[in-house]
């Protein structure tokens, strides 16, 4: 992975303070389920997919924090799906019994959950400062993803400054 | 907040008919099924905006404009349902209209004490008295409606009085929203007057 490869990164100064504050909503995706009063680990990974698509054109910046809160959002809603299952099965249809496998996947559930909730919050902080914060494996993926050279994406705060040729039409084979 | 209903000199008795019999198959349903979706994603970012609100001091300007536009497409749909207004609402975040207009100005700074006051306290000391007002006043208003609905039957023209006072209700209440919604640190005053 060479230098050249990739967009050159905005400093805090380079960003404008509604792109960090779109960044910065990306992390707060999280509490989606308690406005809506659901709990359902569902609802968070939903407005988080929401928010990303309505925001991810709007600047790199925006759409690096939008997808890697949208991928780190993935581990924990499969844990969370995971312990609302097995209750589920425990206490509503009596197919499982309270174990200590129950309580150890619990304890695993709420360590896995608070660890997202501190990191999410310091990244929605940094965010909001303009600074960049990357998460294990999430970080890099959505760094190369974003500011990879390869990334075709028309952004609407670049439009002006690098007019590119919009690829609309193409054959119908290749 | 500046929120205008415009009055106009004739209203369209066929408009007011078809709006009066098929008005919930072609304005209500349609309208409402989508402001649903888009009403559920306002209360979703409603309530990061709160958080925010208390982390940075300030409501995010996209969000702000989310809200804005949210409110707008209500009012278009809105002031077709109460006959205040000719033609079909304007589907969209971005539809226009030539009839209503609402706007907001956005506020650089949201006073964290006060959302937290608003956030506990904010059910005694804004929705019931203003909800003990507006409960008398939307009463009053539907039946104002009957009569200006008679009125633009016959005569074509909607009472001006009634408009005044009907736009005036809508007027107050999206000023309870406005303040609830963390969108202004305004507290709405006790009048649907305009300029107050």
């Amino acid at each position: 992975m060479s230098a050249e490869k990739y967009v050159k990164l905005p400093q805090p100064q380079d960003l404008s303070e509604r792109e960090k504050e779109d960044a910065m909503g990306a992390y707060l995706m999280m509490f989606a389920a308690l406005a809506t009063s659901l709990p359902l680990p569902i609802i968070n990974l939903i407005a988080a997919i929401v928010y990303y698509y309505i925001n991810r054109k709007k600047g790199r910046f925006i759409h690096f924090h939008c997808l890697q809160s949208l991928l780190s959002q993935l581990p924990t809603t499969l844990v969370n799906w995971g312990l609302l299952f097995w209750a589920l099965q425990i206490f509503f249809f009596d197919n499982f019994e309270v174990d200590d496998w129950f309580y150890a996947y619990l304890g695993f559930a709420i360590l896995a959950n608070l660890i997202y909730f501190i990191f999410s919050i310091m990244a929605a902080i940094r965010a909001r400062k303009g600074i960049f914060m990357y998460f294990l494996f999430f970080g890099s993926y959505a760094y190369h993803r974003v500011y990879g050279a390869s990334n075709e994406l028309n952004y609407d705060n670049e439009k002006l400054q690098n007019p590119k040729t919009q690829k609309v039409n193409s054959p119908p084979f290749l | 907040m500046k929120l205008t209903v415009t009055y106009q000199e004739r209203y369209s008795r066929s408009e007011l008919l078809l709006r009066s019999i098929f008005g919930v198959f072609y304005i209500v349903m349609p309208h409402f099924f989508l402001l649903i979706f888009m009403g559920i994603w306002g209360s979703i970012l409603s309530f990061i905006a709160l958080i925010s609100i208390l982390l940075t001091g300030r409501y995010p300007e996209s969000m702000f404009e989310y809200q804005v536009q949210l409110l707008r497409w209500q009012l278009r749909v809105n002031s077709r349902i109460q006959n205040l207004s000719d033609g079909y609402p304007a589907f969209g975040l971005n539809g226009t209209d030539e009839y209503t207009s609402l706007e907001i100005e956005y506020p650089e700074r949201i006073s964290r004490g006060t959302t937290l006051l608003r956030l506990f306290f904010g059910i005694f000391y804004v929705i019931l008295p203003h909800g003990f007002i507006l409960y008398f006043r939307v009463l009053w208003g539907v039946i104002l409606q009957i009569y200006a609905w008679v009125s633009v039957l016959f005569f074509a023209k909607f009472p001006e009085s009634a408009h005044t006072f009907l736009v005036g209700t809508l007027r107050w209440q999206y000023r309870v929203n406005l303040y609830m919604g963390n969108m202004t640190d305004v507290y709405p005053p006790f009048s649907s007057k305009e300029e107050v």
